[in-house]
């Protein structure tokens, strides 16, 4: 049997197995999306830098101040504070949204496609509420005297202040936001379990493998590319988080949950230009940082994992 | 591996659905709830009132109207760009092509809050600012990547045997697209359109900082609705209007949702 062969009747993709033919007319074909991309994103980033230099009282009067923005950014404390602080969200929404989704992805493995169907559709409704409704809806719920949850906790006696409690905001944030994206690291785990051939379940089978052992060797391995590219999703959006945060309770109490985009928001909405424009080419650093961490580990990965990508049939 | 349905994993699979859904069920009760003294109508008691509200106000009919043009252009120019794009991704290698994926994963995770300041000075300039148009065509800059991830995928999966025999036949490279490569990636195509639909349906930094003073989408106009005296059930009423089309695509590609999001680097 051919290799070809061998794969196609395994449905696993040729694609990645032979060289595909090099071609420079293909430029021709990424040239529109490229267009567009350069008109939203790459100008506006230019545009960006420049005024990260200058101090724009209006954008008429530009006065040359170099880098005295960023000064100002790195060398304040209160940078350091929110940063640490996104970064505590971040670690804290990835450790609850990626053990659960891939939990709940196994479990749906194994159910009829009838539940699979359900509860992917309902996991995913949150989804497609917009985000300045998100806060709306979970302020509603918690409100002590009209919100479902909010009366529930009353009932049970507990004492719950997300105004001036920082430790109740922060459940607040996490409980929302795990709600907002849960279903997308189902999706995505979901999507990378259900890629799995089922002679790889059969050969495990034969060879008495123990559930964990299927997990940790054949399923784990498959699920690496969706799951990294959940982490990387969950990660900067959470990292990012802006509108949530600020309809909750604007940062409070007490500048607990000021998170990044929440300062450069309060500097755009002033219309700082310089400072949020110098602050943005920080986000932005920070963010091609975390790509390019996140390339480098895939190729890594990659190459690592190569001689198991074998088929063990 | 699918086996005979166990209750313990019927149980765990309600309690996710109850915390999915009671935040939401309080949503819709509430917009079905008259929550401002009017005449006529006892507060706190079941009223359609709040969509009656809708359907008089001429404002929040436009935000409908504008934030559906604004969806239908932002998914379409995705889908248009998307598709030539990860036709070459998944056939050719070319120079920068690996720089070029580079570039479109950074935009794609890029907060939209880094990009809207310089955003709104360029488009207030060319006068795409209070247009739905200017909203399409911002929310490219993270849909665009995903439409050329997600098509990729499928267009990978279709081995290149079918391309070479169409060619063979005689059709050419847009007569094939439209012919053959469409209707054999036509669930990839939904997938992707129903990820551009919600991503786009669902961005508020930069919808609001284009939209200061006209084209308000439907979540502007929400933003409009808070003030001294919040009418909270009409609030409601709209969000539950905001979801209904995000849940009706989710409806429609069900079945298609977990197989096309795998992104290689």
């Amino acid at each position: 049997m051919s290799i070809e062969a061998f794969f196609r009747d395994r449905r696993i993709p040729l694609q990645s197995f032979d060289m595909k033919p090099y071609d420079l007319r293909a430029w021709f074909l990424v040239l529109p999306a490229l267009v567009i991309v350069t008109f939203v994103g790459i100008l506006p980033l230019i545009a960006v830098t420049n005024y990260s230099f200058q101090d724009l009282f209006s954008l008429n009067n530009p006065y040359w101040v170099g880098v005295d923005w960023y000064r100002n950014i790195v060398t304040s404390e209160r940078f350091y504070a929110s940063l640490g602080r996104s970064f505590l969200f971040s670690a804290i929404v990835l450790s609850i949204q990626v053990p659960l989704g891939i939990g709940i992805a196994l479990l749906l493995q194994r159910s009829s496609q009838v539940i699979v169907s359900t509860v992917l559709v309902l996991i995913t409704v949150p989804l497609v509420v917009p985000w300045n409704m998100i806060p709306v809806i979970w302020l509603n719920f918690i409100n002590p005297n009209a919100g479902l949850a909010g009366k529930m906790l009353a009932w049970l006696g507990i004492g719950f202040d997300y105004k001036f409690n920082a430790l109740h905001t922060w459940i607040v944030l996490v409980v929302m936001d795990t709600w907002h994206w849960l279903g997308l690291v189902v999706v995505l785990a979901y999507a990378g379990i259900s890629s799995i051939p089922a002679a790889y379940y059969q050969a495990a089978a034969i060879d008495a493998a123990s559930q964990w052992q299927v997990f940790r060797f054949i399923q784990l391995p498959k699920m690496k590319t969706v799951l990294s590219m959940a982490v990387l999703l969950r990660f900067m959006d959470s990292f990012m988080i802006y509108i949530e945060a600020f309809r909750i309770n604007a940062g409070g109490p007490d500048s607990a949950t000021a998170f990044l985009s929440l300062d450069l928001g309060e500097e755009i909405l002033s219309f700082n230009y310089g400072p949020s424009a110098a602050r943005s080419i920080v986000y932005f650093l920070i963010v091609l940082t975390v790509a390019w961490t996140f390339k480098a580990a895939m190729s890594a990965g990659a190459t690592a994992t190569a001689p198991t990508e074998e088929p063990i049939t | 591996m699918k086996s005979s349905p166990s209750w313990g994993r019927i149980a765990l699979f309600a309690v996710i659905g109850v915390f999915i859904l009671v935040p939401l069920a309080q949503t819709i009760i509430t917009s079905f709830v008259s929550t401002l003294p009017r005449a006529g109508i006892a507060e706190g008691h079941f009223s359609l009132v709040n969509y009656q509200n809708i359907l008089h106000s001429t404002a929040l009919k436009d935000s409908i109207v504008n934030s559906i043009i604004y969806v239908v252009l932002n998914v379409a120019l995705c889908l248009g760009v998307g598709l030539p794009a990860a036709y070459a991704f998944a056939r050719y290698s070319f120079a920068g092509d690996r720089q070029l994926f580079f570039l479109l994963l950074v935009f794609r995770i890029t907060p939209t809050v880094v990009l809207s300041l310089p955003i709104f000075v360029l488009f207030a300039q060319i006068g795409l600012a209070n247009t739905p148009v200017g909203i399409a065509l911002v929310h490219c800059v993270f849909n665009i990547p995903i439409s050329i991830w997600i098509l990729e995928g499928f267009i990978s999966a279709v081995p290149r045997e079918f391309d070479e025999t169409a060619f063979l036949d005689g059709h050419s490279l847009p007569s094939f697209f439209f012919r053959h490569l469409v209707p054999a990636i036509a669930p990839g195509i939904g997938v992707a359109a129903f990820f551009c639909f919600i991503f786009s349906w669902v961005e508020v930094v930069l919808a609001r900082i284009l939209t200061t003073t006209g084209g308000k989408p439907i979540t502007m106009a929400i933003n409009g609705l808070f003030g001294f005296r919040t009418d909270f059930g009409l609030v409601m009423a709209m969000t539950v209007l905001a979801v209904v089309p995000g849940i009706a695509m989710i409806y429609f590609v069900r079945n298609h949702l977990a197989k096309g999001f795998v992104i290689r680097t």
